[in-house]
């Protein structure tokens, strides 16, 4: 909880006291750390899954949560299937008392040629990165526009701007989520509802591509400009700032989380 | 704790066009969040303005009057800011021009005006840059915070220097970053959208009207996000611009308020 007593004057409005947030997708790493920040900075939160069988990893983000002293729930979901998203958000708002603040964590990547990705390919990575977060923006919106407003981040990838080889659907799909919250955030700009992405470069998180030991791993380390990974939680201040009151005059926008990468590439 | 992070107790900001508008707003909100201040800029007047309104929230401000298109000024400001503080975290490249050449047409623009825009609005930040990278080199750590404008993303008619120069700053921040990524110095750029500063800019663009958020960028809109560029909240963060223009550049292939089919 943020202790208001204590924070600098000019920290105010990145304070989030009182405000009801969702967090989409929060067993996966990045998920898990917006969910904490949104807790450290004082909102209360509902932790969802994107997908079922994940009890015990929210159950591990709820323990920290509830460190900080904020009221935390949680949902075991399939965020894939349209009637688990919106019995969700309606959780949020019985619960928490309204809806805020969403953010997305969706992420399904896949890695492969071209010529040998199968329909089904397609249909997974675009259903989990691209249909998902269409349909969480929706029902959030359903009750956002209702109450007068609300902000929503989706937590994306430097993939989201740039062509990968050997990952076409994933970018694809990457990159029409970015161009779906220029296009919504535009729709929605007056009516309340602010919209942004995260865009995180490439991330130390366990299964990640970047950390299978091999050529493309010991290649890529000598390329960022950082020389390593982007730990999870270092996404958290670029969070904070998107849904906080802090950035009332930032909408349809991404932050790149990544050490200078997309400057160079 | 998250909003621990984005502390900047007793940090040295040094702010290029302090003396009003932008400058003069970031100024307040980072005494506000507890860094000290070098504010430059032309007008003496203006500065001692900004050293109140810093000094009445318990915090010290060096005003330089300072022509930051001229880097023998450039390189005296930081000395002198080195000098009172003995440091300097953060650089804030503040300092622009735009009336001497917008709106007039291409053949009636002078040299003179040319060069002066290009010197303030560009040239400025390179000067401010190499004078302090060897501190911030040696310090291990720093921010530094170009601010660029929207149009520097987009093209506009009559408006050649603003443009250019702006364009141009996206490059250079992209440069440092990229090359001072090894010392820890974050390089970052601000993209401000509509920020009226008086009435008749006001007039001008027409209240922001065609902004789509509804309302055009106010000065203490910027404070916040400067904020996070200058503070740890936002050591990932690096040769990015981050634009605040009310959603504008997300659109612009038709008028802002007009959509094909039946809008809700």
């Amino acid at each position: 909880m943020a202790d208001s007593k204590t924070l600098p004057e000019g920290l105010k409005d990145f304070a989030l006291n009182g405000k009801a947030a969702l967090v989409i997708g929060a067993e996966n790493p990045l998920g898990r750390v917006a969910a904490i920040t949104l807790a450290e900075a004082g909102a209360k939160v509902l932790i969802a899954s994107q997908d079922a069988g994940t009890e015990a990893a929210l159950k591990e983000v709820a323990k920290t949560i509830e460190t900080t002293g904020s009221k935390v729930l949680i949902q075991v979901q399939r965020a894939a299937l349209r009637a688990d998203l919106s019995a969700t958000v309606d959780l949020a708002v019985t619960k928490l008392g309204g809806l805020d603040i969403v953010v997305t964590a969706l992420d399904e990547p896949l890695y492969g040629p071209a010529e040998t990705a199968d329909d089904s390919a397609y249909d997974r990575v675009f259903e989990s990165n691209f249909k998902t977060a269409w349909m969480a923006f929706q029902e959030a919106g359903r009750v956002m526009l209702k109450r007068g407003g609300g902000v929503i981040v989706n937590i994306n990838s430097v993939l989201a701007e740039r062509g990968v080889p050997n990952a076409t659907l994933y970018c694809a799909a990457k990159g029409a989520v970015r161009n779906l919250v220029r296009a919504l955030a535009l729709e929605w700009a007056r009516r309340g509802i602010r919209l942004n992405l995260l865009e995180c470069g490439w991330t130390a998180e366990e299964g990640s591509i970047a950390l299978e030991p091999g050529d493309f791993s010991e290649k890529l380390i000598k390329y960022l400009p950082y020389r390593r990974l982007l730990k999870p939680e270092e996404i958290a201040g670029a969070l904070l700032y998107l849904v906080s009151p802090a950035a009332g005059c930032v909408t349809g926008e991404s932050i790149a989380v990544d050490g200078g990468l997309l400057g160079r590439g | 704790m998250i909003l621990d992070s984005f502390k900047l107790d007793d940090k040295v900001v040094v702010i290029t066009g302090g003396g009003r508008g932008l400058g003069r707003a970031m100024a307040v909100r980072f005494a506000n969040c507890g860094a000290d201040i070098v504010a430059a800029a032309r007008t003496v007047v203006q500065l001692d303005e900004t050293a109140a309104l810093v000094r009445n929230l318990g915090r010290k401000c060096l005003t330089v009057p300072t022509d930051v298109g001229k880097s023998d000024q450039c390189d005296a400001m930081i000395a002198a800011a080195i000098k009172e503080f003995g440091r300097i975290d953060v650089m804030v490249n503040n300092a622009g021009i735009g009336e001497d050449s917008f709106g007039k047409p291409i053949e009636q623009i002078t040299d003179e005006e040319w060069h002066r825009g290009i010197d303030v609005n560009l040239s400025s930040q390179f000067y401010c840059a190499r004078a302090v990278i060897p501190h911030m080199v040696a310090a291990k750590r720093g921010k530094i915070i170009n601010v660029a404008s929207g149009y520097g993303l987009r093209g506009g008619k009559h408006n050649y220097m603003y443009a250019c120069s702006k364009g141009a700053v996206l490059q250079l921040t992209r440069s440092l970053a990229l090359t001072y990524a090894d010392h820890n110095i974050q390089t970052n750029c601000i993209v401000p959208g509509i920020f009226p500063h008086n009435e008749a800019m006001m007039k001008f663009f027409k209240g922001g009207k065609f902004i789509p958020i509804g309302r055009p960028g106010q000065d203490e809109d910027v404070g916040p996000l400067a904020i996070f560029l200058a503070s740890d909240a936002s050591n990932h963060v690096n040769g990015e611009m981050i634009i605040i223009d009310g959603g504008g550049l997300a659109g612009g292939v038709v008028p802002t308020g007009v959509a094909p089919g039946n809008p809700a």
